[in-house]
């Protein structure tokens, strides 16, 4: 009874983003392309390096990490931020307010059909083809279902970030800016746009005490680690639980604060 | 109609460029918190950079500071199409709402004058670190500074920037034909990312695509060629100069001619 409201409105969410197919077809081209430079970068780079393994990541592997990597991006992004920052200029956020629903709950699940869309159209199709062309690079074990528990978590740290600095244009009334510095840096520290093996020494630790690499490195080491052992995929769960929990309770406190600040123009 | 000449264009520009800083100036806190997302995006681009190739003492060829020299040299070819061309982004919203027949009604030429409207000093900061960057590895490389090289790089730089805003202008002008724009804009604006790696590390077929097609080898790749490789610098390094003037012509043709089918919404 309780989900069925959230249903709803994930059922909304599947038949508003079925509309926009050109968005759709310019986005798989898009990142087509960057999937092509990436593996020529990549081709180029092993090959300079005169051996097959670098820093413990084998070609295939670094390819099918990144490749993943965007098709995870691509699932993940919301645009919370920019949505929030918007209905704060437009004042439309007074409305979203007055529903009977949390407001942060209510954002997440009328994007939630486009998860759904976006899993069956890119997710999937991207790891069938990554999974047929590197042939025997995944294996397919417990380390799947690793990977999928992992996923949800992802995307719930994704989500109450991007929520925590969506609530920051409360108080700035600016979006861009604050978008993009969010973008750059979850992108950069999360692994997406370069394996976080790659990182040199100091840095790397940093990076594994902060919150991003849960987002992506986290559930791609665990799918590309076929046969870990327990101790080390129990290790990068529990960080994920961990920033899970810290950070949902973050956003949630900050937007309960920060909802006394609002002004709203118009509307 | 009498011609209007080059010194009336640069006196109404700068009476434009004032009242929009003076405009931007209002929204302080918004300006300052974009100019820091712009500068971060500098920062991590540079990181990325960084993580990737200090591992390698040269990628296909090239050492650690000509990539550094391609780097710089993207930096700045990329900053007038941020500076003096951003008014593209807008230019969807304009003429769906109807209120691009503003511009048709002004005695001047209407793309000089859509265009002087919006000056985006965020660029100015990425031509800092692109010339930091540049200088440093001329250092480094060992380049000698001469004024015949000072004025090859000065003159390919501005003809190379050409090729960015070509590519702007005829992404944003699809607006005119198709109703949501942003999606192609999106997708040329990624292109940028792409101009920074040397074209030899692609396939031919790529390397064909990247310097006809999509001709992002013209941005950073070529005109590179004429400082760094000067005894073996191929045709299209010196023609580079010429296709960036052609077009940015063709792309001006095609932006007024899309202007002029605009008939307006009526309101």
């Amino acid at each position: 009874m309780k989900l069925r409201k959230y249903f709803s409105l994930t059922r909304a969410g599947i038949i508003e983003s079925l509309q926009f197919r050109l968005a759709t077809v310019v986005m798989i081209f898009g990142n087509l392309l960057y999937l092509i430079v990436v593996y020529f970068l990549w081709k180029a780079i092993f090959a300079s390096s005169g051996t097959d393994m670098v820093n413990g990541m084998t070609f295939s592997d670094t390819l099918i990490y990144l490749v993943l990597a965007t098709a995870l991006f691509n699932f993940m992004e919301m645009y919370t931020v920019w949505e929030i920052g918007r209905n704060i200029q437009s004042g439309k956020i007074v409305l979203d307010l007055l529903k009977p629903m949390e407001y942060r709950r209510y954002l997440f699940w009328s994007y939630s059909g486009t998860f759904v869309t976006q899993f069956f159209f890119t997710f999937l199709p991207t790891f069938i083809v990554v999974a047929i062309v590197t042939h025997g690079a995944i294996t397919f074990g417990f380390n799947l279902v690793f990977f999928v528990i992992s996923v949800i978590m992802a995307v719930a740290i994704n989500y109450s970030i991007d929520f925590l600095v969506g609530t920051i244009c409360l108080y700035t009334e600016s979006i861009w800016g604050i978008n993009i510095m969010k973008q750059v840096i979850v992108l950069l520290l999360s692994g997406a746009t370069i394996p976080i093996a790659f990182f040199p020494e100091p840095l790397k630790t940093i990076v594994y005490y902060l919150p991003f690499q849960s987002i992506y490195n986290a559930p791609l080491t665990l799918l590309l680690d076929g046969n870990s052992k327990p101790d080390t995929t129990l290790i990068t769960l529990g960080t994920q639980l961990i920033w899970c929990v810290v950070m949902l309770v973050l956003s949630k406190l900050f937007w309960k604060i920060s909802l006394r600040q609002i002004t709203v123009n118009g509307g | 109609m009498k011609r209007k000449g080059l010194g009336f264009y640069l006196r109404i520009y700068r009476k434009i460029l004032i009242q929009d800083i003076k405009s931007k100036m209002s929204y302080r806190a918004d300006f300052i918190i974009s100019t820091i997302g712009m500068i971060f995006t500098n920062i991590a681009g540079f990181v990325s950079f960084w993580i990737l190739f200090r591992n390698f003492p040269s990628i296909n060829g090239w050492n650690y500071y000509e990539m550094l020299f391609l780097y710089g040299f993207s930096l700045i070819s990329l900053t007038p199409v941020q500076c003096f061309f951003d008014n593209n982004w807008s230019l969807r919203t304009y003429v769906y709402s109807g209120d691009f027949i503003k511009y048709c009604f002004r005695p001047i030429n209407l793309f000089f004058y859509y265009q002087s409207e919006v000056f985006d000093i965020k660029g100015l900061g990425q031509l800092a670190f692109g010339v930091g960057t540049l200088i440093y590895s001329w250092n480094k490389i060992g380049l000698a500074v001469t004024p015949l090289m000072l004025l090859k790089v000065i003159l390919f730089l501005i003809t190379a920037s050409l090729v960015m805003i070509a590519l702007q202008n005829a992404a944003a002008a699809t607006c005119f034909w198709i109703q949501n724009s942003f999606y192609v804009l999106d997708l040329v604006l990624k292109f940028k990312d792409y101009a920074k790696y040397p074209i030899t590390i692609f396939s031919p077929v790529f390397r064909f695509i990247f310097t006809f097609i999509m001709p992002v080898a013209f941005i950073a790749y070529y005109p590179s060629l004429v400082i760094l490789r000067p005894d073996a610098v191929p045709i299209l390094s010196w023609l580079s100069p010429f296709i960036g003037c052609l077009f940015f012509w063709l792309s001006y043709k095609f932006w007024m001619y899309s202007a002029m089918k605009y008939s307006g919404t009526g309101s």
